[in-house]
């Protein structure tokens, strides 16, 4: 979606277990759901 | 509502105002999420950058992720946070751009807007300032901003490809979108992604 959006260079770091401990954990590890930062260049 | 949206864009911003309303006015309350310090330990952030704010500027981060831990911002960089809240990472992003830098954090939800410009009016920080708007809608003027940045909102938004097109009409070419969000490995029924309810937990 981000290349379709005119971004370039796209980049992914570590997962983060983000709902770890929290009320939302159970649905998070159903689905496996973890945080992650994103970058992306805009194309000239 | 656009066919290929699963939910009603507006009905889902009323669903987010009211949560993000709470963790405003009641960031002590029990969320689906952490909060607060807590959280910004477990995502990574500089202890000692957060450290030098007030608990009324983290009080209320909810974010997912940090966007600042694949690459720092510049001296000198202009900055559009997308979806504010409390202010968190606009004065994280503050801190790194410094004076010369400029800072715009956008929110839609009326207490998150009041909580962060009362904090940057506390802590005297002329070049963060905070504008109401969408973030399908933001209230920057084309190729303004070096860098957009975004923590756990884009999720929330129906139209994800109008989002993505709003934050390429505000950076300047080759400008950088470093945002945090959630992605799943296993999929999600469709019947639960067209339930409102379960987007804000």
């Amino acid at each position: 979606m981000l290349q379709d959006s005119g971004f370039i260079g796209v980049e992914i770091g570590e997962a983060v277990d983000t709902f770890g401990g929290a009320k939302g954990e159970d649905n998070a590890r159903a689905f496996e759901v973890y945080g992650y930062a994103f970058m992306a260049h805009r194309s000239t | 509502m656009a066919e290929d949206l699963l939910v009603d864009p507006e009905a889902l911003r009323a669903q987010v105002r009211g949560k993000y309303r709470e963790v405003a006015v009641d960031p002590g309350a029990s969320f689906h999420f952490h909060t607060g310090r807590d959280l910004a330990r477990r995502l990574g952030y500089d202890a000692a950058a957060v450290g030098t704010l007030p608990d009324r500027a983290v009080e209320s981060f909810a974010g997912v992720g940090n966007p600042f831990s694949l690459r720092p911002l510049a001296p000198g960089e202009k900055v559009v946070d997308v979806g504010s809240g409390a202010g968190f990472d606009s004065f994280i992003a503050a801190g790194q751009v410094g004076p010369r830098g400029q800072v715009v954090g956008v929110d839609m939800t009326p207490e998150m807007l009041a909580k962060s410009r009362h904090t940057a009016e506390a802590l005297g920080l002329a070049h963060a300032e905070f504008r109401e708007g969408l973030a399908e809608a933001l209230p920057v003027e084309d190729d303004w901003a070096d860098v957009v940045i975004s923590n756990g909102v884009i999720n929330l938004c129906a139209d994800k490809q109008a989002v993505f097109a709003e934050i390429r009409r505000v950076l300047r070419p080759g400008g950088r979108l470093q945002f945090a969000d959630i992605a799943n490995g296993r999929p999600v029924p469709v019947a639960a992604m067209r339930d409102i309810d379960l987007w804000t937990g």
